[in-house]
């Protein structure tokens, strides 16, 4: 275990910003999940989702992302995932999941600045 | 990999059992980096295996109350490749079903056919078994 997992929820602009650090694996996605979760009931229909400081994310935590972006769009939004560590890039790549999410490598390119 | 780091040559095999929960299987990530490095894999392959070894014990307790059974690993070093097997054993069909369950499953797969160069699943009398194996040298992912 590189570092330990953490969720910070904070604001940037108008957006709500989901900042995730260390592993999202099964044992940390219904962590991720219930965060996302909480954040839409909220209100918050897009959502940046900042895991520029995840070492590791396996297909759990990439079908909790899925869904989430799933209940965004019912309501009009969008998850924006910002990464930028060619190693999580690639977990997406394969997956074909940079087809379907918008993926930028800062906090500005997402417009969460 | 370091001078004083103690090769793994081809024929040597590691078993790795632990409880089938899903927290310890960050358990058999941590020991298929430790083989990996060992048996010649470069960073970027021992990090698709790490990964890989990940998604093929998800897919092995996949649909199965896995409360009471146990998981094996068995890491194999072969020639040009690694092989690794993943079992559960003593546990029930059925047990809690998780949000996304099948859209993860789904991404497992994909993982797997775009990181290793074999792998496949198969379940009889209350045990699944899992398997895959990775050529050393080969970046096609």
């Amino acid at each position: 275990m590189d570092q330990e997992f953490q969720i910070e929820e904070k604001t940037a602009g108008t957006l709500p910003v989901v900042a995730v650090s260390g592993e999202i694996d099964v044992a940390t996605a219904p962590q991720l999940r219930e965060c996302l979760h909480r954040v839409i009931a909220d209100g918050g229909s897009t959502i940046v989702l900042d895991i520029l400081g995840v070492t590791f994310l396996d297909s759990t935590a990439l079908g909790v992302l899925v869904g989430a972006l799933k209940r965004c769009r019912e309501l009009g939004g969008d998850l924006h995932i910002v990464a930028a560590d060619p190693r999580i890039v690639k977990i997406f790549e394969i997956t074909g999941l940079t087809n379907v999410f918008t993926i930028t490598d800062s906090l500005q390119a997402a417009g969460a600045s | 990999m370091t001078d004083s780091m103690e090769k793994l040559a081809a024929g040597d095999r590691i078993e790795l059992t632990f409880p089938a929960r899903g927290d310890l299987i960050v358990l058999a990530r941590l020991v298929t980096s430790a083989i990996s490095a060992r048996a010649g894999f470069d960073i970027e392959e021992l990090e698709d295996l790490r990964l890989a070894v990940g998604e093929l014990c998800l897919l092995t307790l996949q649909g199965h109350d896995s409360r009471y059974g146990d998981l094996r690993l068995e890491l194999s070093v072969l020639d040009d490749a690694i092989g690794v097997q993943c079992t559960l054993e003593h546990a029930a069909p059925g047990g809690e079903t998780q949000p996304d369950e099948d859209e993860s499953a789904f991404l497992s797969q994909q993982i797997l056919d775009a990181l290793v160069d074999e792998h496949g699943r198969e379940s009889q009398d209350g045990s699944v078994r899992t398997w895959l194996r990775k050529r050393r040298g080969v970046h096609d992912a």
